[in-house]
């Protein structure tokens, strides 16, 4: 064991050398170690590194594609004359092309078969689209034709050369449209689309003064920087001070066509830091057993002139170049193993990834990993330095200087602002690195509860409990100081994240389960005369309509009899939230009346609607979703003043509601106790829950012919679109918890290793006194069983518990037991654990008692 | 009492292989008390080792009160010495988590000795540490350790005591002290007693002297 560095020269640099390369040959098994632990755990976040990388970077190239144009201004409404005027003022100052695009629903017919529908008109001009492509099914889009989708064409078997009529229009159709290279992972519209000329929609008559849809102006400016068009961005804001205006970059449709897929991404990387903060654990470890059997060494080349900054460069300089070397491999293994996978990732997200990978972004976050695998040994370094060299040779016992709390600031730090790098978001970074914090503090404080309770019961009692065995483990659980509070926390954190990574992935494939609960088809324009004879049609096609519910389109108008005024906005700076906030912030809305909560709303402040309908003395209450209530600055106790068709409707803010949005039922921001609203000019909307595509076809087909006006819109298709990405982020997700499972084995069998090798000369001794092998393993099975097991308990709760938490404030999910997600990592984990400690134990259990002796 | 008769044992392999003991053959009496001197590598430890059954001879024979110990299995052994042999190391060697009495108590419990406690703090009281039963090896000195250790291992009334440099550890003072309980306490109990040892001013106050040089008695 012991390695001669008294021989040779005394030059510090040269024996610098020999202790870094002979120390590099004369553990390989440590070293290896080490690289395997660092590269387990490493691995996970460089391989989601390539795949964000790759993902954000067709991202940014499908932008200019999704938005059509490099600037978009948009609005609700169309823009006033004198909005007009400053904006082609600013623009004019640049290079450009530009086009209109309205937006708007109306029915239309279709003159051969006589079928009514409604659908959203795109009305375009010259130009359009400056960015992607329209695909026909045959021949090329212009935009002075008339053109249908494709789902419209399936659906109401319109077909080319059909004549239709639109508002006082009759047009003919020239073609259908097979892809449309905007509408990126958008989702749905409200309705089929069709393309028409911008100068033909303003004949048909639709365009009325104070009409609604979208209006919206693209500019495609020649070669300019981002930040100029930045610039522009702000300068429009600044003369166009209405917050219903939007103005969109390339950059802003791309965050929001790849939110689904960042959200996930953010995740999966968080998942990815648990392996890595169990890896680190890891390496703690490792180095901690290491430099403790080096430590005689280590003593013997400071008393031959090496002083304790060269033992420690040397020591970086061992770590660097293993963490070089998994850098290496990383990248040796994953890039193929990317490219080999680029054709199924793109698959499996929707998004065409190139199989080349940008080794910058391979090697993004290889610094900070860097960084905070070092700051983990800054406490072991720390005691090092503070170690009396000279004394130790002298001590019957060698012990390494004490760390302190302090000595583990860096790597705290460190790890909570990689934690909110990581997630892109301070919230949820900050979430994630508080709630590892609380399993530190609780670990602690079960530890020492627990080792007082111990003392107190084995007070005056003999060894026997009931057998020797037991008793000597029960007292050195009890006895043992910072090194067992340590061992129980690494295996409680990575019992904690190995649960959490576990319980999160069911949670959310839970969520995006595509089950009969969930819809297939949203039924709109019901008029209340048509509700009885089309839910008995239903009935009758085998299609039962479920939720139906009225819809009312209104205004608000005032809050406490105050003009509704929006917030004044921000020019300078618009965060991806500060424009949500404003397409929130829309006073029109649909709302709906009833006094119940529906299975995906839970009221979190105020009380539910009292049964029976709002009395006449009283103005009816009002319930508000909480992120709109929020945006709108609207709080319970608030008087609501809504338009409904030009007559005013007054209310109360009586509750705020939460909604469980994926669900992805028709959910509202605002609901009224019934009362008069019920008066109110409305509409129906119903749902047909999944279930057999040929009776939805039937249905739909059966429906349009006998009640035309009723539309449709099909979400099987989205939800099934986005139930299928999250399924492969689950499988993604896996992958990553059994890495994170590997690296906490890892662990385990360094923490055993660790503390049996502390133990060595104890065990020896006891073998020496009479305990057979059996006996020391049994006494090693009780001491290190107990520990495992109730750190595991301990961990695999918390990990249920920040599941629940995270699952509700992040990902909005609802709370879950799951109790084959709780068992099956404890019974594997017992096992694994069992069969680690007698891995680990398996030469300590064998010691000769001989190598007690004075001369061994 | 105990005969061991053409011991032999090296270590290492091939022509790095070291014979340490050459055919060692060697009597002792009960109630004798014996010192095994010797230069450094002389082979005593080796030899303690193997009279004490920490070890396996190569070949040769080790008979203790007449049962042939060179042939025990590795259980049979352990129980044998569980019950007959005592051992006092030059570093103590306590269990670091347990406390002096706890310590003492280790091999009565072990065996299951009846009144077990009592005796270990009697023992613990004849080595004047009473007061300290409740410490843990960290929290006393290393004479203190040492007498903690001489108590353990006459807990169990061994028919032998074997004492690998016992004051070794120590300064002078204090390994002079560890040393007169140690000899008193084998007069008292009439235990026989095998020390290692490099001092021969104690190696006299034994009653037989082995000198071993190069793994042969002299």
């Amino acid at each position: 064991m012991f390695t001669d560095y008294s021989s040779g020269t005394r030059d510090s640099s040269v024996k610098f050398k020999f202790f870094f390369v002979k120390e590099m040959k004369k553990f390989p098994f440590f070293f290896l170690l080490l690289f395997f632990t660092l590269l387990l755990g490493t691995m996970g976040l460089v391989g989601i590194s390539i795949i964000t990388g790759q993902v954000q970077e067709k991202l940014q190239n499908n932008a200019n594609e999704l938005l059509t144009s490099d600037i978009a201004i948009s609005a609700r409404r169309d823009l006033f004359p004198l909005e007009q005027e400053s904006l082609f003022k600013i623009l004019n100052e640049y290079p450009h092309r530009h086009y209109k695009i309205i937006d708007i629903y109306s029915m239309i017919s279709n003159l051969r078969t006589g079928t009514t529908r409604l659908a959203e008109i795109r009305a375009t001009e010259k130009g359009f689209p400056f960015y992607g492509k329209m695909t026909l099914k045959n021949g090329e889009f212009e935009s002075d034709q008339l053109y249908i989708s494709k789902d419209l064409a399936d659906l109401w078997q319109v077909q080319e050369n059909d004549e239709l009529q639109i508002g006082e229009l009759v047009l003919k159709v020239s073609g259908v449209v097979e892809e449309d290279s905007s509408m990126g992972l958008r989702g749905f519209s409200l309705a089929p689309r069709i393309y028409l000329p911008l100068s033909k929609l303003l004949t048909t008559g639709l365009l009325k003064p104070g009409a609604t849809g979208g209006f919206a102006y693209h500019f495609k400016l020649n070669d300019l920087t981002l930040e100029k068009v930045q610039r522009i961005k702000t300068s429009i804001y600044k003369v166009i001070k209405d917050s219903a205006v939007r103005i969109t970059l390339p950059e802003d449709s791309s965050e929001q066509t790849g939110r689904v897929i960042n959200t996930l991404t953010n995740f999966m990387a968080l998942s990815a830091l648990i392996g890595l903060i169990l890896s680190l654990v890891g390496v703690f470890y490792l180095y901690q057993s290491h430099l403790l059997a080096r430590l005689k060494d280590l003593c013997l080349l400071n008393l031959h002139g090496l002083t304790k900054r060269e033992i420690i460069v040397g020591i970086i300089a061992q770590f660097s170049f293993i963490f070089f070397l998994v850098v290496v491999v990383e990248l040796l293994f994953i890039i193929p193993l990317y490219k080999t996978l680029a054709p199924v990732l793109s698959t499996n997200l929707g998004i065409e990834l190139s199989p080349e990978v940008n080794v910058a972004s391979a090697l993004t976050e290889i610094p900070f990993l860097f960084g905070l695998s070092l700051f983990i040994l800054v406490p072991l370094l720390l005691g090092l330095m503070r170690t009396p060299m000279g004394l130790q040779l002298k001590a019957s016992k060698l012990s390494m200087g004490r760390f302190r709390f302090w000595d583990f600031m860096p790597f705290i730090v460190s790890l909570w602002l990689f934690s909110c790098y990581l997630g892109h978001s301070f919230r949820n970074g900050s979430l994630f690195f508080i709630s590892l914090l609380m399993v530190f503090l609780l670990s602690t404080l079960v530890v020492r509860g627990g080792q007082w309770i111990l003392r107190k019961f084995i007070k005056n009692k003999g060894l026997l409990l009931p057998t020797i065995e037991n008793g000597i483990a029960l007292r050195s659980l009890s006895r043992s100081g910072h090194k067992l509070t340590l061992s129980f926390l690494s295996l409680a954190m990575g019992a904690t994240l190995i649960s959490l990574i576990l319980q999160l992935d069911k949670m959310i494939l839970k969520e995006f389960a595509l089950d009969e609960n969930k819809p297939s088809l949203f039924i709109f324009d019901i008029q209340e005369e048509q509700m009885e004879p089309l839910v008995s049609h239903a009935r009758e096609q085998g299609a039962p309509l479920a939720y139906i519910t009225p819809m009312i389109r209104a205004r608000l108008e005032k809050v406490n009899d105050k003009k509704f005024v929006r917030k004044k906005r921000s020019y300078d700076f618009r965060s991806r939230e500060d424009d949500e906030e404003n397409r929130f912030r829309s006073n029109t809305l649909n709302l709906t009346y009833r006094d119940y909560l529906t299975g995906s709303e839970k009221i979190i402040s105020g009380k539910p609607f009292p049964q029976g309908g709002a009395p006449d003395d009283r103005l009816p209450y009002v319930s508000l979703e909480k992120r709109w209530a929020q945006r709108m600055d609207l709080e319970i106790g608030d008087k609501l003043t809504f338009d409904i068709q030009g007559v005013e409707f007054e209310g109360q803010v009586h509750n705020i509601r939460e909604v469980k949005w994926t669900t992805f039922y028709p959910n509202f921001f605002v609901t009224i106790e019934p009362s008069l609203i019920e008066a109110a000019p409305k509409t129906f909307l119903a749902v047909l829950p999944a279930g057999p595509k040929e009776t939805k076809l039937t249905f739909q087909r059966s429906t349009v012919e006998k009640f035309p006006n009723i539309s449709f819109i099909d979400v099987e298709e989205l939800i099934g679109k986005l139930s299928g990405l999250f399924v492969r982020a689950r499988q993604a997700i896996e992958v990553i918890s059994w890495l994170s499972l590997a690296v906490g084995l890892v662990i385990l069998y360094g923490l055993s290793h660790d503390q049996v090798y502390r133990r060595y000369y104890d065990l020896a001794l006891m073998k020496s006194l009479g305990f057979s092998s059996t006996r020391l393993r049994l006494n090693l099975l009780y001491e290190f069983g107990v520990l495992f097991l109730s750190a595991m308990t301990l961990g695999l709760f918390l990990g249920w518990m920040i599941a629940q938490i995270v699952g509700r404030e992040v990902f909005k999910l609802a709370l879950s037991v799951d109790w084959d997600r709780l068992l099956y990592p404890a019974g594997l984990l017992t096992i694994l654990c069992l069969v680690t400690i007698m891995a680990s134990s398996w030469r300590a259990v064998r010691a000769r008692p001989r190598e007690l002796l004075s001369d061994s | 009492m105990m005969k061991v008769i053409e011991l032999r044992k090296s270590y290492g392999q091939g022509e790095s292989r070291v014979e340490v003991l050459k055919g060692i053959n060697l009597e002792i009496s009960p109630g004798e008390t014996v010192a095994l001197i010797g230069k450094s590598g002389s082979g005593k430890s080796t030899l303690l080792s193997l009279l004490a059954g920490l070890d396996r001879p190569d070949s040769g024979e080790i008979l203790v009160q007449g049962q042939k110990i060179s042939s025990m299995s590795e259980r049979e052994l352990t129980n044998f010495r569980a019950h007959n042999m005592g051992i006092v190391f030059q570093q103590f060697h306590l269990v670091s988590t347990l406390t002096a009495l706890e310590n003492v108590l280790l091999p009565l419990e072990l065996l299951k000795r009846s009144h077990s406690l009592e005796t270990a703090k009697n023992l613990l009281e004849s080595v004047g540490l009473s007061h300290r039963a409740d410490h843990l090896p960290s929290e006393m000195s290393g004479g203190e350790c040492q007498r903690v250790a001489i108590a353990r291992a006459l807990a169990i009334k061994p028919a032998i005591l074997f004492a690998d440099e016992p004051s070794g550890n120590l300064d002078e003072e204090t390994g002079e002290r560890v040393m007169e309980l140690l000899f008193k306490m084998v007069v008292e109990t009439k235990t026989t007693l095998v020390l290692v040892t490099h001092d021969p001013d104690l190696a006299k106050r034994c009653s037989r002297i082995i000198h071993l040089e190069h793994g042969t008695l002299l």
